[in-house]
Formats: C-alpha cells, structure tokens, sequence
C-alpha cells in the first residue's frame, strides 16, 4: 500500500510539473528528457517470421526521430515485449508495459487475434495501440490508432479493380482464420452485386503444407481469377505447388492480399511473375520520401531486406505518433487523442500523404494494385486519385449495407 | 477418371512424404523407443542445409543450376547424421529406460534449434529455388504430374530400399534388429548396444534431413518448419505398428490417401480432425499399431 | 523437540503454506494491478500443474493434450461471460458467420450456475469417455501421450475451422471477470475478489491432491506408476483407476482454465496446442514430478522467469535458456526444483561432511 502512495505521489508530482511546462518530458515519473514507448511483436514462434520485419521498422523510426532531436525535445526510449505468437502472452505482456511499466504509448501486435485479445487492455487501462497491419475491419476502438488499410483501402478496390478488368469468376482460398473468413464474406457480398459469380471458397488449415486437394477443386472450378488470403508461410507452399503443376498467372491469374515483397522473396519471382496483389505501398512506390526511406532500412538492416506494406506502415505509425504528440504538445494519451479526434494529423509517409481519421482512428492512405515484377518487386499497375478515406464497417458501399455486413452488436 | 488418377497420385505423393518424414523416426523409436521431438527440428536443419549448399553455389557459380540438389542430399544427410550422433552421446544416452523423460528433454533441444535457426538465418523465411529437372510437371491428357512429386516419391522408394538393405542384409541390421528385439540378450552376445545405438539414432536424422530437402521445394523453409510435420510422423510411426517398415509404409499411405480423399468434400481443418480421430478410433482396436512385433516380455512399453 | 517432529515430513505443506501467504499479501504490496493479474494467472498455472502431477508424477500417465481440457473450462467460462456482457444477444463472430440466432449449445451458457457446471461437466464427460477407450485398450506410456496430443491437434482444428460458432482463431474476447472488469485502479475491489476466489480454489485443489495422494487410493496411483501388470494381478481394476484419476485431472484443469480467462479477459485456440500442452509439462518437470508443491513451485517458477526475461533483447536468448533449463533438468535432477532441495543439497552437504572427517 505504501508503495502505492508514493506512486501516487509520484503521479501528482509529475503531473504539477507537467502543468508548469507544458512541453515537460516522462509521462508517470520517468527520467528527464526522454520518453518510454513500448514494442509488442512476436519475436518468437510461428508470427516472428512475418513481425520481425515490422519491430525493424519501428526502431527505424525511432532512432531516426531521436538522431533529429526527438519529440518535444525528448529522446524516445523503447521496451520490447515478446508476445511469442501467443494471444495470451500478448494479453500478459500489454498489461505489464501499460500498466506496471506505465508506458502509454504502444506498436505492436499484427494478427488479429492478438489486437483483439489486447484491445479491451489498452481500453480499460486507457493507453494508445498502433497496429500496423491491414486487416479485415469491423472495428473501431477508442484506443487502437489502425495505420494499415481498412478493407476499403485493400479488398474493395482491389475487386472493383478486378470487375473493371473484366474477370467474371472468382475463387476465393485463404487461410483458416477471421481476416480471410471475413475478407471472403466481403467479396462475395461485392462479387454477387455485381452480378457476377464466386465458383469456390476454400480454407486452408494455418500450417498446412499440402495444397494439392485445395489445386484439384480449382482446377474443377476453372475461375478467372484466384482471391488469395492464405498467410505468410501458407503462401510459400500453395504457389510452389502451383507452379508444379505447370500453373502460372497466364493459366490462374491471383489477387493476393498478403503477399508483400517479403513473400515474394521467399517464394522466388520466377513463380509469382505476373500475380497481382493490392496494398497501399510498394518498395517500388515512386515518392522521393520513399527512396529516403527505402535507403535508411536497406543502411539499417542490410542490402537484401526489402521493404513492404506493413513496414512502411509501421514506419509511419511512429511518424503518426511524434505528429499527434507535437500537435497536443503532451505525451498523455488523452491529449493525444483528443489531439487526433480533432483531425488533421497527417504524415508525408513514404506511400504518400497520410491522414488519421478522427472519427475512426483509420489513415486516409492511397490504394494501389501491383503486379510482380522479374526483379521479385512489385511495380504499382493502377493507383487511386489521392487518398481513400477509411471505412471499416463499410458503411458507405450501399451492396455492404444491403448484406448487412456490419454487426449489429 | 482424370479425377481418380489425380487424387490417387495426390495421395501416393502425400503419403510419401509422410514417409519420408516418418521413416527416420520410426527407426529411432522401433530400436530405441525413444519419442525424437526434435524430430521436426532436423527436417528443418535439412532444409537449411538445402538452403546453404544453394548459397554456396550461387556465390561460386553466380547461380545455383541444378547440381546443388544433387549435392545438398548427401550433405543434409551429413550434417543431421552428425547432430544426431552428438545428440545421442550428450543427451539420449543417459536417458536409457526414461523414455517419456527423453521425449521431455528432446523438447527442449527443439526449442533451442528452433532459436538457433532464427539467430543465423534470421526470423523470415528464406528461399529455396528448385532445380532446373524438377520445375514443373508432365502433361499426360488431362493430367499434370510433378516433377518434384516424383521425385519425392523415388526418394522414398531409394531411402526405403536402403534401409532395408541395410537392416536386412548387413550385419549391422542384424545387430540392430537383435537389440531391438531383446535387448540385453544382445548384449549377451557380444553386441556393442551402445554402438548400435548411436549408429541408428544418427541414422535416423539423418533421414529426417533428407526430408528436409525435399520438404525444401515444397513449402517455406523457416524455423517454425519442423513443427508442421511432427505430428503426422508420430501418428504414422504409432500406426504402422513400432519398428516394422512395413507398417510404417502402410500407415503413412492410410493417413495421406485418407488425408487427400476428406478433403476432397471437407474443409482442411475438419479434414485434418477427421483424420486424427480416425486414427484414435483406429488405435482402439490395435492398440500397438497394423503390425506388432510380438514378444512374451509383459512389461514391454 | 516435539515440534520439530510433529514437523518433519510436512515440510513441503509448510512450503506451499510460505506461497499462499506470499501470494494473499501480493495484493496489498504489489504496485500495479498487472502484476496482481499476473499473479493470479500464476495460481491458474499452478492449478493445472497439480492436476498433471496427479496423472504424471503419481501414476505415471504423460498426457500431452492437457491444453484441450483447460481450453475447454476457458471456452465454457468465457461463453458465458461474453453473453453476459452483451446481455445474451448474438456475438460478432456469429453475425459475420451468417447466423440468425444463439446456437444451442450456447444457451446453457446464459445461466451462471448452469455455466459452472458444465465448466467442469463438459471436460469431463470428453476425459471420461476418451479414458475408458484408450484404457479399455491399455494403451500406456508414448501411446498415451500421442494419442492425447493428436486428440487436442484434432480439437484445436476444429475451434478453428468452426469460427462461427467459436470465434476462430480470434477466441472469444471482450468480457470482463465474474466480478466485473478488474483492470486499473478503479477496479481493485473486483481484482482483489477474484484473486482471493482463485487462491482459495488453489488451496482447496492443493488441500485435495494432497489427501487423495496421501490416502489409499494414492498409493495404488503410485503402484499402477511403477508396475501397472503388479497391480492388476493384485486384484486391483487398473482401468478404472487410471480412468477415474484422468477424469479428475481434467476437471482440475478445466477449473484452472476457467479462472485463468476471469483474468485474461479472452480465451483463443492457442491455448489448445500442442507446445502449450508440453509448456505445462515443463511446469511439472522443472518443479518436480510426483510432488504436489513441485508442481506449484514450477508453475510460478517458470512463468515468473518468463514474464521477467523474454522481453527486449533477452526474448531470444530466453529460448536457449528455457530449452537448456528443461534439458538439464530431466537429464541431472529428476526430482526438479523439490528433488534438488530435498535429495541432491543433503547429498552433497553428506559427502562435503564426510570429506572433512576424512582429512
């Protein structure tokens, strides 16, 4: 109890001298001139592969806002948490950073599953989540800032795209969990208003290695187009396996939602030459921010990484955060909030200008479809005018209200 | 018919590489009764033996061709069979008549490895190009059958054929299959078990390291590689029946066969469940597997 | 004199006594409510832990599929704290599945009494049906551990590919504990009743492992461990011992997995794999096997280090040192945490003692 008090005390302190100085540095008594932040990623099991890659990012950012002088003069010190691809031990750790650690201000997570099982912490403890991954939607938290694409920035163009392009039969495989499972309620709705035809949904398991029932039942369908969602090391194995079969974008033409130059890299351009996929930015994204940035993590972690949408988005979250912070001229999380509630902060991001909605805590952010190249990049084949507002509960597309997409509860 | 000839090579090709994963531990278990968790780990070491050996041909030739392959087998092969000696004499060794506590500590070596794999070849993913042969598949009317497929299933056929040959023509088969049978009546007779022993435990990962390199071509080589598999061997060691190549042979063609035909009007995880609740269902009746050796001994595990 | 008598051999009750007044002065001495919810997952933890110990280190049985069991208790509870937080409405998940109406089987779970019940009725009807089959058959030893393990590999796929009615991979989330939410300061009240609800289930669950390891029963648990056919032809129904304990282990362990979503605050399939089972092993090896407080002490053990070490840099390198620790342990200390305390330090104080005499 006693310790309690002097906490308290502490708080009081620290929040008097806040009021003093408005610029003051340390949220809940920490040292002078800098301020914590926390990182919460899988660095262990089955998600490090896809989350690493992000983390580098997010100390990317930091180091450089550091090296440029910090936020509100403070240097920004961060702790990393492992959340050892387990939702639990997400649930574990984002309570220690927030709550015993007193950090306020976290990036982290990439599954859903994990946003989700760390989403009502972050409410009730009131601190800040970025999450850095496009994702299915039909959320919208007080206190997650979503810095990847709602499914109107990814899925929804990318089909339109598709619809335009004169593609009239879909198949639609991912991998056995709620981004796929929603993403594929999503087209389908989009799909039939259109008039047109899904000829098959297949889900494949998480750490599945064979697809070759899955190659059988799409050989029977004959679609146009394949509507990928499978994850990361799923990918590897379905288009390795595909291209056994002699099956290349000219026989099966696919539209991939998580595959990133990252996966390309892994699955050999040789296979993936000609496939499409839909992100907001490429590594390949021609902005002069972008070289800047590209150069600064290829400087940072070694010539053979490349960049991708989820780093880039990850990159800018942190970006995001100094705005907010600079704006409200306070690292206290209601401040900043109310600081992005008012609209307005935005971040001339490597993928182009984006914007937090006040409303939905979503980035206003360019979409583009991208094909992949020889050179295992992806090189952008159409690209919106500006920035798509978010939308995560699509409540603007009149065939998503018409199929009751968005939940009642 | 198409339909039938597809499935029919989808499951002889899924089963094989069951197979190829299973054999080395069904080696290691029939002798030993030792429960290799780190089994997966090794396939996993073989596909990033595959990786390097590409690598290295790549930074000596300018690009891998199709000769790394060939040279990757043996040298997958080597490497496993070298772990697996070391972690005999450090480890297995000292756990003799604790089969469950070796399964325990096997645990903790796969996750070490695990980490290793992540600290040198770093967390994503890496890349392992096919050699030029075994790109694509043969058209045959309707019908496309892979290359690597193929070639998995020879490798089987070759590993397999080996294997036999060496247990059942050589006289160091016969010193394996006279400890595996009655243990300390062979050493009574003048065999060195501990020699044996070891021998067949390196034996067997260095199976699983073939494995590996042919798991390589198939799907993504990361650290998390070996644990997609493990499962699926034990059940085809456990039902094949412990120490009988035949029965592993039968049993990791029921589970893929099986496999392929469920999720032909299944969803994969329900395929999957399906499967293993076959299996369990299965094991009600023959407890010890399709094919038992049989013994008087009453307290054999 | 007497006293020290009447004490010896109840060392290990003292020992676990020392824990649980640590553990219900954390509350009042802890600075932040994270680490009093991570306590209280610790007593979860340590729930399971005697409930593998009692099939494991007493009678000889690995299950590695304990996950499924502490899964199923945390659905149960977790369905049935989700529909009271929505006021019994459908969830998200099911409207994005496409369903119109609660499933059946999730209107028990809108009655609390009826939810408890089949928190621990559901685990075990499952381990009692499972148990009679695979010991019907004697199937022991690795086969026992194999066929647990495919069982829950089994059931985590079919969490999975039923989302609409599981939540998926998602779980169930968005609930608070049985007292209301317990997170920030605020809520300290709730905490402080939900901390003290699982530390008394611990003691009662310690409190019965305890007595039924001490009694007759017991014994015959550690007889059917060391020579099962002994035992069979003593007259004893193996079988149904062994099932009767298997059943009793799961119940325990759905208990466990039912206060742990309380301070979780969700429940997902990973809790069903197959590494998680095996981590819960690691509990009862690191601790001590066949001890009841080993298993409390490895529980906290394990899970302390974890949470301290695996951040920052230190989360690759606490790879090695989990791996190592488990290794070591089953290789030169069989008896774990307890085996070191109670074998090997007066083994070596013995032969430090009878060095000097020699000299």
């Amino acid at each position: 109890m006693k310790k309690n008090l002097s906490m308290k005390i502490k708080a009081a302190l620290v929040t008097a001298a806040m009021l003093v100085s408005v610029t003051g540095c340390g949220s809940s008594g920490e040292k002078d001139g800098t301020v914590k932040v926390g990182l919460l990623h899988s660095m262990t099991g089955s998600m490090a592969i896809s989350e690493k890659a992000v983390l580098d990012a997010e100390k990317l950012a930091i180091d450089e806002i550091n090296e440029a002088g910090g936020v509100l003069g403070c240097k920004i010190e961060y702790q990393e948490e492992d959340g050892a691809s387990d939702p639990s031990t997400f649930a574990t750790k984002a309570e220690k950073l927030v709550d015993q650690d007193g950090i306020s201000t976290v990036f982290g997570c990439w599954t859903s599953s994990s946003r989700k099982a760390v989403k009502s912490i972050f409410e009730d403890y009131d601190a800040l989540l970025f999450y850095p991954v496009q994702y299915e939607g039909m959320e919208s938290s007080s206190n997650i800032i979503y810095t990847g694409a709602a499914p109107n920035q990814q899925i929804v163009p990318a089909i339109e795209y598709l619809i335009d392009q004169g593609y009239q039969k879909f198949f639609l495989i991912g991998s056995d969990y709620v981004f796929p499972r929603t993403a594929n309620m999503i087209i389908t709705a989009q799909v039939e208003a259109a008039g047109l035809e899904v000829v098959g949904e297949e889900y494949a398991d998480m750490d599945q290695t064979d697809f070759a029932a899955i190659i059988s039942k799409i050989e029977e369908a004959q679609p146009d187009v394949i509507i990928n969602t499978l994850n990361g090391t799923s990918n590897v194995s379905f288009f390795k396996q595909m291209s056994e079969k002699n099956y290349t974008s000219e026989n099966y033409m696919t539209m991939s939602f998580s595959i990133a130059e990252e996966e390309v890299a892994t699955i050999g351009s040789d296979i993936l030459k000609g496939h499409m996929v839909s992100w907001n930015y490429y590594q390949t994204t021609d902005t002069e921010k972008n070289k800047e940035f590209v150069k600064a993590y290829k400087e940072a972690y070694g010539e053979d990484r490349v960049t991708s949408d989820p780093v880039e988005a990850a990159y800018d979250a942190v970006y995001l955060w100094k705005a907010a912070c600079e704006k409200a001229g306070s690292f206290e999380v209601d401040d900043i909030l109310a600081a992005i509630e008012e609209g307005g902060i935005s971040y001339d991001a490597p993928e182009g200008t984006v914007t937090i909605d006040g409303a939905n805590h979503h980035l206003a952010k360019p979409v583009r479809i991208g094909q992949v190249g020889d050179d295992g990049l992806i090189y952008e084949i159409y690209a919106t005018d500006g920035p798509v507002e978010p939308d995560p509960y699509l409540e603007t597309y009149d065939w998503a209200v018409e199929a009751g997409i968005k939940p009642l509860e | 018919m198409a339909d039938i000839v597809n499935t029919l090579f989808n499951g002889l090709s899924l089963g094989s590489i069951y197979l190829l994963v299973a054999l080395g531990l069904s080696i290691t278990f029939g002798l030993m009764g030792v429960i290799n968790m780190a089994h997966g780990e090794f396939i996993m070491i073989g596909a990033y033996m595959t990786y390097v050996m590409q690598q290295i041909f790549v930074s000596i030739f300018g690009k891998s061709g199709s000769l790394y392959y060939i040279v990757a087998i043996p040298f997958a092969f080597l490497v496993t069979f070298l772990l697996g000696c070391i972690l005999e004499k450090t480890l297995i060794t000292r756990l003799y008549g604790r089969k469950v506590d070796s399964l325990l500590a096997t645990w903790g070596i796969s996750l070490i490895l695990q980490q290793a794999a992540r600290s040198i070849f770093g967390s994503q993913g890496v890349n392992v190009t096919a050699p030029d042969f075994l790109k694509n598949g043969i058209k045959l009317g309707p019908c496309t059958f892979a290359y690597n497929r193929i070639f998995i299933i020879i490798m089987v056929i070759i590993c397999l054929a080996a294997v036999w040959l060496l247990m059942n023509k050589t006289p160091f088969g016969a010193q394996m299959r006279a400890t595996m049978q009655n243990r300390s009546m062979a050493q009574c007779m003048g065999i060195n078990s501990k020699r044996v022993d070891c021998i067949t435990f390196a034996l067997g990962s260095g199976l699983a390291g073939v494995a590996g390199c042919s798991i390589a071509l198939l799907g993504s080589v990361d650290s998390t590689v070996g644990q997609n598999y493990i499962v699926y061997s034990f059940m085809t060691v456990v039902l094949g029946g412990v120490g009988n190549l035949l029965g592993t042979v039968i049993g990791a063609m029921i589970i893929g066969f099986s496999s392929i035909i469920v999720e032909a009007y299944q969803s994969a995880s329900i395929a999957r469940a399906i499967v293993l609740l076959i299996i369990i269902v299965f094991l009600q009746f023959k407890p010890k597997g399709l094919f038992v050796i049989r013994s008087r001994s009453l307290d054999e595990e | 004199m007497k006293l020290k008598e009447k004490l010896k051999g109840r060392g290990k009750h003292i020992c676990f006594l020392v824990i649980v007044v640590i553990l219900a002065f954390c509350p009042f001495l802890a600075s932040s409510t994270s680490m009093v919810q991570f306590f209280g997952k610790c007593i979860c933890y340590a729930i399971v832990a005697i409930a593998l110990d009692l099939i494991w280190g007493y009678t000889g049985m690995l299950s590695l599929g304990h996950g499924i069991y502490f899964g199923l208790g945390g659905y149960a509870m977790a369905m049935y704290l989700r529909l009271r937080d929505n006021g019994g409405s459908l969830t998200d998940f099911m409207q994005t599945g496409g369903l119109k109406e609660l499933p059946f089987f999730w209107k028990p779970f809108l009655h609390m009494p009826l939810a408890l019940i089949l928190v621990m009725l559901v685990p075990g009807v499952l381990a009692a049906v499972l148990g009679f089959f695979v010991f019907h058959s004697r199937i022991k030893g690795v086969y026992f551990s194999i066929i647990t393990q495919a069982l829950t590999w089994a059931a985590y796929s079919l969490f999975i590919a039923n989302s609409k009615y599981t939540g998926g991979n998602n779980g169930i989330t968005d609930f608070t504990s049985v007292f209301g939410s317990t997170r920030g300061t605020a809520n300290r009240g709730n905490l402080m009743a939900m901390f003290f609800t699982a530390l008394l289930v611990l003691v009662l669950i310690y409190i019965l492992a305890s007595f039924l390891v001490k009694s007759k029963f017991g014994k015959l648990l550690i007889a059917i461990r060391d020579g099962e056919n002994r035992t069979y032809f003593s007259g004893y129904c193996v079988n149904n011992y062994k099932n009767f304990i298997y059943t009793l282990s799961a119940v325990l362990t759905a208990i466990g997995g039912a206060l742990f979503v309380n301070f979780n605050g969700s429940i997902t399939p990973s809790q069903m794999t197959i590494s998680y089972s095996i981590t819960m092993v690691i509990w009862v090896a690191v601790g001590g096997r066949g001890t009841i407080i080993g298993a409390v002490i490895g529980a906290f053990f394990i899970n302390m280090c974890e949470y301290n070490l695996s951040s920052g840099a230190l989360a690759d390198i606490w790879q090695y040192i989990i791996g190592a620790i488990f290794c070591i342990t089953i290789l030169f200390f069989k008896g774990g945490i307890v085996g070191i305390v109670t074998e090997q330090i007066p083994a070596w104080i013995r032969r430090f003692g009878r060095k000097k005499e020699v000299v």
